[in-house]
Formats: C-alpha cells, sequence, structure tokens
C-alpha cells in the first residue's frame, strides 16, 4: 500500500513537471549585439510595432534588403548608427527617432519648412515685454483688445487654478489667440485640459487605434473618445483663433485637429507638422533606444493627421513683414478676431 | 437495511464520543509561527511591452509569514498568511539602462498535515492556497510604454516538507516550500496598448483567465530554522520563477535569493491564559 503511494507520488511529480514544460514561457527572440544583430533587431521591432506601413505605402521588406546589403561586419557604431537612421527616415515619421548616446536620428518635417514663428517680434514688439506666465502659459491683452496666449509645450502641464486665472484675466476680451507654434508637443492629457475650457458640451474628439499583434494590419477597432466641458471652471466661449505652424506637432497636432472642430475656432498658420501616432519605445541589443509611432489617433471625422492639420486660413510669414518687425501669422489672427466682432 | 442503518448510528456514535474525548480532556494551544525575512539576490527581467531585451541585476524582498494549526483538526491542518513587497533594480546587459520593479504579494493557504512520513521527525504538507500578486516594472528610457503594470489573483496548491532535527543540542528545523498557481485572472494590456486609451476608457481585453498555458509562476523556499531559545534564525534561499504570455507579450521574471529570517512562535493569551495541561500543537516544529 505503502509502495502504491510512492509510485502515485512520483507520476503526479512527473505530471507536474511536464505541465510545467507546456507552460507560459515563450522564447523572445535573440540577436548578436554586432552590426547585423543590431540592424535585424530594428528592422524587426520596427516590423512587429510600426502602425503606418501602409497608411505610408512602405514596403517595409524591400527596404530591409536594401539596407542590409550596406551592412559589413566590421563597420563603426557611427556607420551603422548613420545606416539605421536613413532606413527610419524612409517611414516619414516625427515620431520615429534611433536614440544613442551620441547622437538622435529624426525626420523633423518642421525642419524642411518656413518657420513662421520669431517669439522675439512677439515680445517685443506686440507686447512690449509685459506679459504674464503661468502654468507654461504665456499670457497678455493686446491692442485691439485681444487676448493672447503662448504655450511652448503641451509638456508642461496646466493647473486648473492657473488656467483660472489666465481665461479671467482675458474674459475682458473680445477673442482669444491661443498661439501653439513650435510646441513640439507633450502630454495628451493637457490637451484634454485646455480643450475642457472652450466647448460647452460633450465632443467627440477623435478615436484611438493600438496595434494587437505583430502583423503589419493587426490593429484594434478605432476606440471613440470623448471630452467633457470642465466642471466649476471657467470657460471661454468667445471667438478664439488657433495659431499654428509646422512645429506644432504630437500633442499639439492633435490639439489643433480637435480645436479645428469647434464652431467658434478658426485655425491660422501652416499645416501642423503631423504626428499621429502615439510613440511606444524599444530597444536593440547594443543599447541603443528606437522610438516609433504605434497607436494612430485619428480626428473626429475618423482621418489620419499623421502629415499635419490643415489651416482654416494658410498663411506664412512675408519677408516684408519680417522687416518691419511684424509678425504675418498673428497679425492674421487678429485681423480674423477684429472682423467677427 | 438494518446493517446500514446500524453503521450509521455507530460511525454517529464514534464521531461524538471523540469530540466529546476532546474538548473534555485537552486544552489545545495553537502558537502561531511567525517569520519575518529578507531576501538579497538576483533578478532576471524580461517583458516584451517595455523592452525585447532581458535586464538582471539586485533584487530584494521583505515577508512576513504567520503559519498555525488550524482551530478545527490542528494536528492534521496549517495555514499560512503570507505578505511581503520586493524591489528589483535591473541593468540591461550593456549597462546603459535600468529599469525598476516593485512588487507586493498577500497569499493565504490551508495544508493538510502527514507527521511521520518515512521517518517520525518528517512532516510533509500539501493544500491549497489564494494569492494576490501586483505591482510595477518601470523603464525611464521609454515613451508612452514607460511602465509595465501587473496584477494577477490566484488559487492554486502550496506544500511543505518540514523536517525537524538538531545539531548537536541546538533543535534544527529544515523545510522546503513550494506555492504554484493554477488558475486566476490576470492584468495585461494589449500589444501596443497605451495606457492613455485605457486612461479614455478602453478596458477591453485587459483581464485574461489565467492557467499554465499562458501564465506560471511558481515560488519554492528552502530553509534552515535554528531555534535559539526562545528566538528562530532562520537561513535559507528562495527562488521564483513567473512566465506569462498574453497578448503576443512575454514576460519572464526569475529571482534567486539568500534568505535570512527571524522569528519565533507565538501564543495569542486569552483572558484566562493558557492553562498548564494545555496541549501545544505547532504548525511546523
Amino acid at each position: 500500500m505503502r509502495e502504491l503511494r510512492y509510485k502515485n507520488c512520483v507520476f503526479l511529480g512527473l505530471v507536474l513537471m511536464v505541465l510545467m514544460t507546456l507552460s507560459a514561457c515563450h522564447d523572445e527572440p535573440q540577436w548578436n549585439n554586432d552590426p547585423y544583430g543590431n540592424f535585424d533587431a530594428l528592422w524587426s521591432i520596427m516590423d512587429e510595432h510600426y502602425a503606418f506601413f501602409d497608411y505610408k505605402e512602405v514596403d517595409w521588406n524591400e527596404v530591409r534588403t536594401r539596407y542590409r546589403e550596406k551592412l559589413s561586419p566590421n563597420m563603426t557604431s557611427q556607420e551603422l548608427f548613420e545606416l539605421c537612421g536613413d532606413m527610419l527616415k524612409e517611414l516619414r515619421d516625427g515620431h520615429t527617432n534611433l536614440i544613442a548616446a551620441h547622437d538622435v536620428s529624426r525626420y523633423w518635417i518642421w525642419e524642411q519648412f518656413p518657420v513662421n514663428y520669431d517669439e522675439r517680434i512677439i515680445d517685443e514688439y506686440y507686447l512690449n515685454f509685459d506679459y504674464r506666465r503661468a502654468t507654461g502659459i504665456k499670457y497678455a491683452l493686446l491692442d485691439n483688445n485681444i487676448g493672447y496666449m503662448y504655450y511652448a509645450s503641451f509638456a508642461s502641464n496646466i493647473g486648473e487654478g492657473n488656467l483660472d486665472h489666465v481665461l479671467s484675466y482675458l474674459s475682458t476680451a473680445d477673442g482669444l489667440i491661443i498661439d501653439v507654434r513650435s510646441n513640439g508637443g507633450g502630454f495628451l492629457t493637457n490637451v484634454e485640459t485646455l480643450v475642457g475650457r472652450f466647448i460647452d458640451g460633450r465632443i467627440h474628439a477623435g478615436s484611438i487605434q493600438h496595434k494587437t499583434g505583430s502583423g503589419h494590419n493587426d490593429m484594434s477597432e478605432p476606440y471613440d473618445y470623448y471630452f467633457e466641458p470642465t466642471k466649476n471652471h471657467i470657460h471661454y466661449q468667445k471667438p478664439v483663433v488657433v495659431i499654428a505652424n509646422r512645429g506644432s506637432f504630437s500633442a499639439t497636432n492633435n490639439f489643433v485637429s480637435i480645436m479645428k472642430s469647434l464652431p467658434q475656432v478658426t485655425i491660422v498658420g501652416d499645416v501642423t507638422g503631423g504626428g499621429s501616432g502615439l510613440p511606444f519605445t524599444s530597444e536593440l541589443p547594443n543599447g541603443w533606444n528606437v522610438r516609433f509611432s504605434s497607436c494612430p489617433i485619428r480626428d473626429a471625422q475618423g482621418q489620419l493627421t499623421e502629415f499635419g492639420v490643415e489651416p482654416d486660413v494658410r498663411v506664412d510669414q512675408t519677408a516684408d513683414d519680417t522687416a518691419r518687425h511684424h509678425d504675418t501669422l498673428l497679425d492674421t489672427a487678429i485681423g480674423c478676431l477684429v472682423k467677427s466682432r | 437495511m438494518n446493517r446500514l442503518i446500524a453503521i450509521v448510528i455507530l460511525a454517529v456514535l464514534a464521531i461524538s464520543v471523540s469530540a466529546q474525548d476532546e474538548s473534555d480532556s485537552t486544552v489545545i494551544a495553537r502558537p502561531v509561527a511567525s517569520m519575518f525575512m529578507a531576501d538579497v539576490g538576483h533578478a532576471s527581467v524580461l517583458d516584451s511591452y517595455l523592452t525585447p531585451i532581458t535586464y538582471g541585476g539586485i533584487h530584494t524582498a521583505l515577508t512576513y509569514a504567520a503559519t498555525q494549526a488550524t482551530g478545527f483538526s490542528p494536528d492534521r491542518w496549517v495555514r499560512q498568511l503570507e505578505v511581503g513587497v520586493e524591489f528589483a533594480g535591473v541593468n540591461n546587459p550593456v549597462g546603459n539602462n535600468d529599469m525598476q520593479m516593485l512588487m507586493a504579494h498577500a497569499q493565504w493557504g490551508m495544508m493538510h498535515r502527514w507527521r511521520g512520513v518515512f521517518t517520525p521527525s518528517l512532516q510533509l504538507m500539501l493544500g491549497g492556497m489564494t494569492r494576490l500578486h501586483g505591482g510595477v516594472i518601470y523603464n525611464s528610457g521609454n515613451s508612452n510604454n514607460v511602465v509595465s503594470a501587473k496584477a494577477h489573483f490566484s488559487v492554486g496548491a502550496m506544500g511543505m516538507a518540514v523536517y525537524n532535527t538538531h545539531i548537536g543540542r541546538l533543535p534544527l528545523t529544515l523545510a522546503y516550500q513550494a506555492s504554484l498557481p493554477v488558475a486566476g485572472v490576470f492584468f495585461s494590456p494589449d500589444y501596443d496598448e497605451s495606457f492613455y486609451e485605457m486612461y479614455l476608457g478602453n478596458h477591453h481585453g485587459l483581464a485574461h483567465m489565467g492557467w499554465w498555458g499562458n501564465r506560471f509562476d511558481m515560488t519554492n523556499l528552502v530553509t534552515a530554522d535554528l531555534h535559539l531559545g526562545n528566538t528562530i534564525v532562520r537561513v535559507g534561499y528562495r527562488n521564483r520563477i513567473e512566465r506569462s504570455w498574453a497578448n503576443h507579450l512575454n514576460t519572464h521574471i526569475t529571482t534567486h535569493a539568500l534568505v535570512l529570517g527571524v522569528g519565533g512562535e507565538f501564543l495569542s493569551i486569552s483572558r484566562r491564559g493558557v492553562k498548564p495541561q494545555a496541549k501545544i500543537i505547532s504548525s511546523m516544529y
């Protein structure tokens, strides 16, 4: 009887061991820390996680073939970095960077277009260096009784109390200019905070997706998201002009796309810089980080704004205005608000 | 039929006589074996939501375990409560990036005890457990996948082998304990789903039924308890293996740690105190 129990115990133990080997253990691909291993790791990470191959009509296998044949076992780290950086530029994506200790590869579209923004002109000739700052927002009342606020980065958290002070101070103005030129983005939660002051009801802000697997088309169904008016805080319901340029990227691009859907808002300036994919980050065996667009965000009409949001009034800075210390885009925005009185 | 009725009556009588014997003649005291443990060792962490690279580094943990014979059938059943926190600071192989892992758990289990198995000094225990485990792994170098949240609730098996012996006149208890969650529910984001999307309200597909096909988790603990008077000093080794595969996301966490602990057996004293004739039934010792 005791022998039988012993055999049962042994059998049970063997079953347990077999079940353990059938368990959730799933191997990750391993790459060597050499030029080929790092290149293959980069290519595979992008192949499995990047969200816009089809939208941008990029043949990623062809890209691999073209760039991999340029590899050599003895190439320097710098040469490998430049080769990999060039490969990533094929994606035409401002959110896609290879990040090493010595450099960051980039495709920053705003570097190829007019800047359309000179902070010094505004500070000196429009604000007379007389402005207030709160929670990352510079604000003042311009001539013609127009309110002006410049938000340099959505990475600067906006405090609701600070925003109350800003909007209270500007509440007597006939209209408000929100300048988000060269605002390279930041936290999407700040977009919600700011938009919440300019809506009087629940709005459909857009939709978000994410990759569900390694296939190029493994995407989740778009998830619609909505913004509510901020409760118990000051709201601004007069006409608003948002000024944007190509440097208005990522979260700022998202902000502009949502504000554009509001009836009292006019977008003035250049096409925004795009960047509608929420970026994720991964890593190569040599420790370089790679950032890439992973979660597409669409506007309320279901359109991707990866290549930017068209303004309602397209205008570039003119050389004559620059010579006269005028900001063409700001003048146009003021004109829009004066006209709407 | 008459024989069946007779058997039932005899069984009822036997049970009632047995219970009466115990309640009348024996006062039982059940000390709690309490142990505070500190772990120091190595952690290996792979979380493909954060990076496909396996990180390694220092692992530390603080654990409290209380083991006690149950109120019913104290000779045969033992229960154990364990709570703990663990922290690991790990680096990638080339050493230019790091991650931090912070986890906490609470576990409660009950085991049947067999005394004198093979030798009079050996006890074997086997039973069930339930475990709540959660925490975060943080990779500061990442963007919207900066943190991977972990949470699981599971039920499973736990077992213990306890061997009481002596080194000279010093009582020594050698023990091996394993806990093995079998099924449960656990949290996993989708493949490349951001926490911002969850914040916006999309909670679809975040909870998963866990079984050995998608989640495996086992903790092994080998200890030597030295009885120094009323104090028990513990030296041991703990190993934890966690594997999960959900939404094409891979998690491998393995820790090896030296365990140092201190504790003792404590009786909860009622107003009437412990009667001198009380029979003490220890959970382990």
